[in-house]
């Protein structure tokens, strides 16, 4: 047993090696740049060199002269194909060839189609474009923004939460903290570079393509291309990090199936580094004002939350944290408030956590302050006010471990060592700083199908339109196969990423493994159901059981009487060979049409703050320790310890990886991560990653994850809450917080960097 | 205001184009391949193809390869070898690590007429024959050093890369020698803790 494979708890399943391991260390995982495709042509983009105006000529001349160019697809080439739309199949309404407007910065105005990748890439260079340019509006501050109330304007936000009279218990409130918070613009960067494959046979069109969505993106590019849904196929087998950046299709796609459809090849577009800052989405710069009013026994009686957020100039992109910050904690009184910002600017998405990593940072940031405010230890303060209700709805939580994780990481960490007195700690030229902070995100499941194959041998087949982008999905499915069917894991196969298998939910919102494992856990229980009536029947080989006391254990099927039939018996009885079941997964509260929005990729989520009956939450507490360089003010993060509760765990093993994954990306938010603009242009300057810091191995040392058992039967029946954003919440305050207990600076603006520290 | 500007995205291929014809002209190795020497009356073009012969993963390989075709490009659209990933193309994520005569070299930097004659090793030829993985490939399975996997060809390339140099001795040696490699799944500590158990299995070895 290593530190990657924990020991499971109460309520947790074994720390299984992934399914796809050994194809992912020989090479042999294909991503879908990888797969082999004869004939393939190149396709480069050429993109915009302003952020607002229009292209009044485009000069194709030298880039046709390339030897190897095949074909230029620009504007009047997508006239026959319907724009995109915004929502979440869909990343932006801006269809950049439909139309000579110029939205933002590195828009595309051209797709180069030559024989090689080189050639491809010359001529991209040598289009040169005219531009009627007016100034554009880069961001924030920046003149000629419009600003609106968020609310109604996006599905993810229909209301701004409230609760209780804030004015008067603001008003009245002994011990107040009035502050304002900022989140920069951050891109996904995942390695994997965006890339298009594009086939035709006759009307058949199969694309292979980095998704997290490919049931979503099927019917999107059918509806873009007036094609029958049928004739289109997403394939996107393996996914090399996607973050939320795959999550939405953007107008590349159509404009590379086109430009096959022209030439009759496959064209391959891989997107370059530097293209897909805005090409791509990227996650929203915020800017918050808390507001926290608490009697001196530290009881919050008020809780104000201001929100502004960036957003491109035709699409109401809705960040949104408040729904999550205002249920938080016992708060008394809520009052919220979220608006959009348009600038000239690409559409922002969803990046890993999308509302609570910028939301949550200003709130816990904001409950340390009223902690050295109120003079109280900030988990106490915690403590204190913990809800048994949420505030705004008064309803219960499904399950709420938020205490316990405090407690478990508290004590790992060492937090009773820790001097609260700020700037108290050192280490001969270290100052040493302490800080923690909540993690919180919804639950939420979505319908899903899969089909489960068993045959005689105990072979087991899995087929779910999910997507492996690393959270390990592919592995869970099939442990809960090879757990309900009593086989062990080397007979199991799971097929994923193709639009051509049941369909499952787009994977975001950390609803993968309790939507598709309550499917195969269906599919699977089908299966047992008939081996079980044939196995008990009169001619079965376990005749006189009941079907209640029968479970499958090791190949064989089992009675609590310790009877057993091989399954090749059970089989024989029958007279088949395989047994093949298709299940349909809905979760509760789901309405009457949620199967057909599935299969037409727009699946119903549920949970989080959305049931009547209770909401829906996982937590963590995360603790921090960072050191900082009395004289270089260099920000060490040496350790950090998270203790998060998440209903039932499926796997120990994938689980830690992602929550370790997570608190390291929260490291990156606190420390590293911003894209910076240049106001002037509205143009990304920092876009290659040179230049936009990400954590590297250097940057990280001990990460400790503690796995909180954990009962919830409310929230599905997997009884599985997502852990894969988790992690990163709360970090960032808790690493913010540390640096105010080190250096007794507060820095409200992310990411925290030396020039912050050194006057 | 209506001026003409070039397109985003300033490329290396361009700058390259004036200054690889020195690589073009390099003597090269007598080559089955349909590649043309270049004609002596005519200096060599930087879109001409040149013949390339090299030994990947033990095995002899013939290619006529444009001059500014990057060893990564080569790898992956020439020979079909597509364990190596392409990440950044810039040389700064180090997805695209191989060894190249047992150094670890980033293949997105190397122009494939560059390695003329070199041995280069891949992801693809680390498990034996008989399937039996490579110490670190089944270190990273052990300790779980990978999520989504894209990274992970270089991240093990690298690694055997920094056991040979002996740049392995510590945990933090390794964090450092590493950080040329990055990993957005953020799979750092579990990538540090298989390369010392491989670099303890390839030193007891």
């Amino acid at each position: 047993m290593n530190q990657a494979a924990p020991a499971p708890r109460e309520n947790q399943g074994d720390p299984v090696v992934r399914i796809d391991a050994r194809l992912k260390v020989t090479g042999q995982a294909s991503y879908p740049a990888d797969i082999a495709t004869a004939n393939v042509a190149y396709g480069a983009l050429a993109t915009s060199s302003i952020a607002r105006g229009r292209v009044s000529a485009l000069h194709l001349q030298d880039a046709r002269a390339v030897p190897g160019v095949l074909d230029i697809v620009t504007y009047g080439d997508m006239d026959k194909t319907d724009t995109p739309k915004f929502g979440n199949t869909g990343a932006s309404s801006i269809g950049p060839l439909h139309d000579k407007t110029i939205f933002h910065d590195g828009q595309i105005i051209a797709l180069v189609v030559a024989e090689t990748f080189e050639a491809a890439e010359e001529a991209a260079m040598l289009i040169r474009a005219d531009y009627d340019d007016e100034q554009p509006s880069a961001s924030f501050d920046s003149k000629g923004t419009s600003t609106e109330a968020a609310a109604g304007k996006n599905p993810m936000l229909k209301e701004d939460a409230k609760a209780g009279d804030f004015d008067a218990a603001w008003a009245a409130a002994a011990v107040k903290v009035d502050e304002r918070y900022s989140t920069p613009t951050q891109h996904h960067n995942p390695i994997e570079l965006f890339s298009t494959t594009a086939m035709w046979q006759g009307d058949q069109l199969t694309i292979h393509e980095p998704s997290q969505n490919v049931t979503g993106w099927k019917m999107e590019l059918a509806r873009q291309l007036k094609l029958d849904p049928a004739n289109v196929r997403i394939i996107s087998p393996y996914i090399g990090g996607a973050f939320g950046s795959k999550g939405p299709m953007t107008a590349r796609t159509a404009i590379v199936a086109v430009a096959a459809r022209r030439i009759g090849r496959p064209v391959r577009c891989v997107v370059s580094r530097m293209q897909a800052f805005g090409a791509q989405t990227y996650r929203a710069e915020t800017r918050h004002r808390i507001r926290i009013g608490a009697g001196k026994d530290g009881r919050i009686t008020a809780f104000g939350h201001e929100g502004w957020e960036v957003t491109s100039r035709p699409d109401p992109y809705v960040v949104g944290g408040t729904s999550a910050t205002a249920r938080m904690y016992n708060y008394g009184s809520v009052l919220t408030h979220v608006a959009l910002v348009h600038a000239d600017r690409n559409t922002p998405g969803y990046m890993r956590s999308p509302p609570e990593t910028p939301y949550v940072y200003a709130l816990e940031n904001a409950m340390d302050e009223m902690a050295v405010a109120l003079g109280m230890d900030p988990v106490e303060f915690r403590r204190v006010n913990e809800p048994v209700k949420e505030p705004i709805g008064g309803r219960p939580f499904s399950s709420r471990s938020l205490i316990k994780c405090y407690d478990q990481a508290s004590e790992a960490f060492g937090w009773s060592k820790r001097d609260p007195e700020a700037g108290s700690m050192r280490d001969g030229d270290w100052l040493v700083g302490m800080g923690c902070a909540t993690a919180i995100y919804p639950t939420a499941a979505a319908p899903c199908a899969a089909r489960v194959r068993l045959t005689a041998d105990g072979e087991v087949r899995v087929q779910c339109g999910s997507h492996e982008i690393g959270t390990g999905v592919r592995t869970v499915a099939g442990q809960m196969a090879a757990e309900r069917l009593g086989v062990g894991m080397e007979k199991v196969s799971v097929e994923m990423g193709d639009s051509a298998l049941p369909p499952a939910p787009v994977s975001g919102g950390s609803i993968s493994t309790a939507s598709v494992c309550s499917a195969v856990m269906m599919a699977c229980d089908a299966v047992r159901a008939k081996l079980f009536a044939a196995a008990a029947g009169k001619d079965g080989p376990l005749a006189g059981s009941g079907n209640a006391k029968l479970d499958m254990a090791d190949g064989k099927i089992v009675t609590e009487t310790g009877k057993s039939a091989k399954l090749a018996d059970v089989f024989k009885a029958m007279q088949v060979g395989a047994i093949e079941e298709y299940a349909e997964f809905a979760p509760k509260g789901s309405s009457p049409e949620a199967l057909n929005k599935l299969y037409a990729g727009q699946p119903e989520f549920h949970g989080g703050e959305s049931d009547k009956d209770s909401v829906k939450y996982a937590f963590g507490a995360e603790f921090v320790e960072v050191r900082i360089n009395s004289r270089t003010r260099e920000i060490r993060v040496p350790r950090i310890v998270g203790a998060f509760a998440a209903g039932r765990i499926m796997n120990t093993r994938t689980a830690r990886s992602q929550l370790m994954g997570g608190m390291i990306w929260g490291i990156g938010q606190a420390l590293h991560e911003a894209t910076e603009i240049d106001r002037r242009a509205a143009r990304y300057v920092n876009r290659d990653l040179q230049d936009y810091l990400v954590p590297v191995n250097a940057d990280i040392k001990a990460v400790d994850v503690i796995l909180v058992p954990e009962v919830d039967h409310e929230v599905n029946p997997a009884g599985v809450k997502g852990l894969g954003e988790l992690g990163n919440v709360g970090t960032a305050a808790a690493v913010a917080s540390a640096v105010y207990h080190a250096t007794g600076k507060r820095i409200r603006d992310l990411p925290i960097r030396i020039e912050h520290l050194i006057v | 205001m209506s001026d003409a500007k070039i397109s985003s995205g300033l490329s290396r291929r361009m700058f390259m184009t004036a200054s690889v014809s020195a690589a073009a002209a390099m003597p090269l190795a007598t080559s089955p391949t349909r590649a043309a020497q270049p004609a002596s009356a005519k200096p060599a073009q930087p879109r001409d193809l040149s013949a390339v012969s090299m030994r990947i993963n033990k095995q002899s390989y013939n290619l006529a390869l444009d001059n500014r075709t990057s060893l990564l490009d080569a790898l992956r659209d020439h020979v079909g070898l597509t364990g190596t990933k392409k990440g950044c193309d810039h040389g700064q994520c180090g997805a695209c690590t191989v060894l190249v005569d047992g150094k670890r070299v980033l293949s997105c930097l190397s122009f494939a007429v560059m390695n003329q004659g070199r041995e280069i090793t891949t992801v693809e030829g680390l498990a034996s024959a008989g399937g039996e993985l490579h110490p670190v490939q089944q270190a990273f399975v052990d300790h779980d050093a990978f999520q989504c996997g894209y990274c992970t060809p270089g991240q093990i390339m690298s690694a055997i890369g920094c056991i040979n140099e002996g740049r392995a001795g510590s945990e933090d040696d390794i964090r450092e020698y590493m950080s040329g490699n990055l990993c957005r799944c953020a799979a750092y500590p579990n990538i540090v803790a298989a390369i010392v158990q491989a670099r303890d299995e390839i030193r007891r070895a």
